[in-house]
């Protein structure tokens, strides 16, 4: 067996498949399946078990290698034998005298070929060839600061690539990917992301956990963002609603774990993180079109303090199409902005837009919100006052708003109230492209102006 | 282009309208989906603990910016701290609208909106204004005039009739559809409906109507308006059409049956199955009967459920997914002490059969629109009582 890490070995798929677990359900080539990748398995079977580690992985890894003595490729083929949804890879493993492991090798991620480039051409000319376009050389701190998130995600991916990085540099090797990725849902590249993040493979695999603490080498918020994303790139999106509740068991052993040991931070921490994967769930199952099967799910998660999951299960009433199940949830709430906020939208599901627009115009006295002044502009036009609604929208871009949905909105009106709207929607862009860069994001794409 | 629609000199019959007409359908506006992520570390390095603490999603990942600022206008300290986040930040829906996207589908059963544009078009200053050789136009008495055009023959006429409208639909036909707001706009209004337009100025108008039938529909608007010079003036018209194919949503299958007798009242079951056929997920929102004289039923569907309290253990009316099917049960009789045929009330039989009444079947899809349709009569042969 061969299977010692061997950066030169060439065309060990076995190593590779055993190494880093198979996807569930999935049967489409990543890249790590190529022939040509050296990759480095510091954690192969041979190596961990005559060290007297027994955990759960190792013994599927085994498993994993008698079967593909026998069946060769059979690993590959989706099934539901996959062993690793039952994986206890994030599972703390007890402490053990060990020497210390090799490091692990990164490189796989900084292959050019994993990524995309990003083409300007969706750009709007007037930000495009703004002064306000960043240098090169800017570091990415600055252009998340200041909204520059194509430029953050091209200069992710070129730090990555220019073999700058040390592979074994996991710390920053991820954040960096991180910051790649969640740049590229910001700018209407999630496609593009959810081919990127293939890379990555399995993060329920043993590979990403440090054998020395157990802990995961990948940071939460990259964990997270995988699972929606490759749900997307291997179109299967009910892998995402299973991968959550790996990430949920895992969030409350960490919980339990915390409690245990008094740390309180650590406690709210997990808290917070096993409470956010749970509307995540719900997320996906709408996602999945299961409406019902989110509204009973988000049903059995507690209210939050903030009153947020109140106004989330409203939301998904709505969608559905079940106002007055809507009217329900926020019914012990009056008198709180939730409540008019559900309300007023109830109404405008009933088609009552006058009276949605009379709570919406009440609702805007109060608070100075986006949301409360788009949904206005927008009851406008439904009761045949687009002029006013458009001027309301103008306003907001004015006052520095610039949300896709109210570019969207506006640059629908329009195309209504003229056949030229073409020159409307290029002035739009260059009023939004003078606008202070925030962290909210700069760039803007054709598609926000419909242009 | 847009300079040929405003040539240097007036030339007949040919030049193009000074006013344009745009039309969006009006579904319901939807909620904006939102996919919050946490901020890269690299923002947070001032915040030092970034791993011991859950970060607020990055704003840019938001359905809109939830910094809410109180009105400056405030002098008072307290009502700062009334401000809060509106946005569920952690979900993928968020209460901000977008309005319809495109047109959709339409189907048998619900109200088709359409809001309808009648634009004065300028040029703006930046694409050359108005040429020093150019007649400035002035744009009076505009008027629209809507009709849908419905299928010729009409292959559904025993399943659909809208209960909420007064408009009776024969098969194939025109039906001219009121516009609204009426036209009261202050100002504007001159000779008898008519309005003016100054340049860059749209008249807005809404249209309903009750979809009832499957096929081809088309919407003609007819735009007329007078279009004066310094030295001269015309009336021109023009008029456009939109088509769009209406499809059935729901299918309704039922199926009579007897039942024995209960106290001398003639008793029947009716099932009725219910299919979803549209592509949009459907709230069934009620099922219920309207019978001849003489008959009553009761319900044995989900409006029997317990509505236990009034949290959110209310019970969860039936959604039908694309292609679903919802079965709904009726058991109908004999109202009174069932002396058939006594008096005016008894049940009405036709031809050995006996008329029931129609199925109404009321929905709810996405972001509350609205669909109702009801059956043509439902009867069943008349079977002798059995005792």
């Amino acid at each position: 067996m061969d299977q010692l890490p061997d950066s030169t070995s060439r065309g060990h798929t076995r190593t590779r498949s055993a190494v880093k677990a198979t996807r569930p359900r999935s049967s489409t080539k990543g890249p790590l399946d190529a022939d040509e990748i050296p990759l480095a398995s510091p954690l192969s079977p041979q190596q961990a078990a005559p060290q007297g580690m027994f955990s759960v992985q190792h013994q599927q890894q085994q498993q994993q290698q008698q079967q593909q003595q026998q069946g060769g490729q059979s690993l590959r083929s989706p099934g539901p034998s996959s062993p690793h949804p039952r994986s206890a890879a994030q599972s703390p493993v007890p402490k053990r005298v060990l020497p210390p492991p090799p490091p692990k090798d990164f490189s796989y991620l900084l292959r050019p070929e994993i990524y995309h480039p990003l083409t300007p051409l969706n750009i709007p000319p007037s930000f495009r060839n703004s002064a306000k376009q960043p240098s090169p050389d800017t570091p990415i701190p600055d252009l998340l600061a200041r909204g520059h998130f194509r430029a953050a995600a091209i200069a992710a991916t070129q730090t990555l690539t220019a073999g700058g990085v040390d592979p074994t540099d996991y710390v920053r090797i991820f954040e960096l990917l991180y910051t790649r990725l969640a740049s590229l849902t910001l700018i209407d590249a999630t496609a593009l992301a959810a081919q990127e993040v293939k890379a990555l493979e399995d993060l329920n695999s043993a590979f990403y956990v440090d054998e020395t603490t157990g802990e995961h080498l990948v940071p939460w918020a990259l964990r997270v963002l995988n699972v929606r994303l490759q749900a997307m790139g291997f179109g299967d999106p009910r892998r995402a609603v299973m991968s959550y509740y790996d990430l949920a068991r895992e969030a409350r052993a960490q919980l339990a774990d915390a409690t245990s040991r008094h740390d309180n931070s650590a406690k709210e921490l997990w808290k917070d993180r096993l409470a956010d994967i749970g509307i995540k769930v719900a997320g996906a199952l709408v996602e999945m079109d299961d409406l019902t099967g989110a509204a009973h799910h988000l049903a059995s998660l507690k209210d939050s303090e903030d009153g947020k999951m109140t106004m989330s299960k409203a939301l998904l009433w709505l969608h559905l199409g079940d106002a007055d199940a809507a009217r329900r949830c926020v019914a012990h709430k009056s008198g709180e902005a939730a409540e008019k906020i559900v309300m007023a939208l109830c109404d405008m599901a009933d088609g009552e837009y006058e009276a949605a627009l009379e709570r919406w115009r009440e609702l805007g006295e109060d608070l100075d919100d986006e949301m409360i002044g788009v949904n206005t502009a927008v009851c406008l036009l439904y009761v045949g006052r687009m002029q006013e609604g458009k001027d309301m929208l103008e306003g907001l871009v004015d006052t520095g708003r610039s949300s896709h949905t109210l570019l969207f909105n506006l640059t629908t009106m329009y195309e209504l109230c003229t056949e030229r709207a073409r020159t409307l929607k290029v002035r739009l862009s260059e009023k939004v492209a003078a606008l202070e860069e925030t962290p909210d994001g700069w760039e803007k794409t054709n598609g926000d102006f419909k242009l | 282009m847009s300079h040929q629609r405003y040539p240097s000199h007036s030339d007949a019959v040919k030049e193009p309208h000074s006013v344009s007409l745009k039309v969006l359908r009006l579904s319901r506006p939807s909620l904006v989906t939102q996919y919050p992520v946490q901020p890269p570390s690299f923002l947070s390095a001032g915040g030092a603990d970034i791993a011991s603490r859950h970060p607020p999603p990055i704003p840019a990942s938001l359905a809109y910016s939830p910094a809410v600022r109180t009105k400056l206008n405030s002098s008072d300290p307290e009502k700062e701290r009334t401000t809060e986040n509106t946005n569920p930040d952690a979900f993928i829906l968020s209460p901000i609208v977008n309005l319809p996207p495109s047109f959709g589908s339409a189907y048998v059963g619900e109200t088709f909106s359409c809001t309808l544009c009648v634009n004065h078009d300028v040029l703006l200053p930046g694409e050359g204004g108005p040429g020093p050789g150019q007649q400035k136009k002035t744009i009076r008495d505009v008027r629209i005039e809507a009709e849908m055009k419905t299928p010729a023959t009409t292959t559904t006429t025993t399943t659909t009739t809208t209960g909420n409208t007064s408009t009776p639909s024969s098969g194939g036909g025109v039906t001219k559809l009121p516009l609204s707001p009426p036209s009261t706009t202050p100002g504007t209004e001159k000779g008898g409906g008519g309005v003016d337009l100054a340049p860059g100025e749209t008249l807005q108008k809404i249209v309903n109507f009750d979809l009832k039938d499957e096929g081809n529909h088309v919407l003609a608007i007819t735009v007329s308006y007078y279009e004066a010079t310094d030295v001269s003036g015309r009336t021109r018209t023009f008029r456009k059409l939109y088509q769009f194919i209406c499809k059935g949503s729901l299918i309704v299958r039922t199926k009579p049956g007897p039942l024995t007798t209960v106290g001398g009242r003639r008793r029947w079951v009716l099932e009725a199955q219910l299919e979803n056929c549209s592509e949009d997920a459907m709230q069934l929102e009620k099922v219920v009967m309207d019978l001849e004289p003489g008959l009553v039923y009761s319900d044995c569907n989900w409006e029997l459920r317990p509505k236990e309290g009034s949290g959110d253990g209310e019970m969860q009316k039936p959604v039908l997914h694309p292609g679903e099917v919802e079965q709904a049960c009726f058991v109908i009789e004999e109202d009174g002490d069932g002396e058939c045929g006594k008096g005016g009330d008894g049940v009405r039989e036709q031809d050995g059969r006996i008329v029931f009444g129609v199925l109404g079947v009321g929905w709810r899809s996405e972001m509350g629109n609205r669909g109702f349709l009801s059956t043509g009569k439902l009867s069943t042969r008349f079977v002798k009582p059995r005792e």
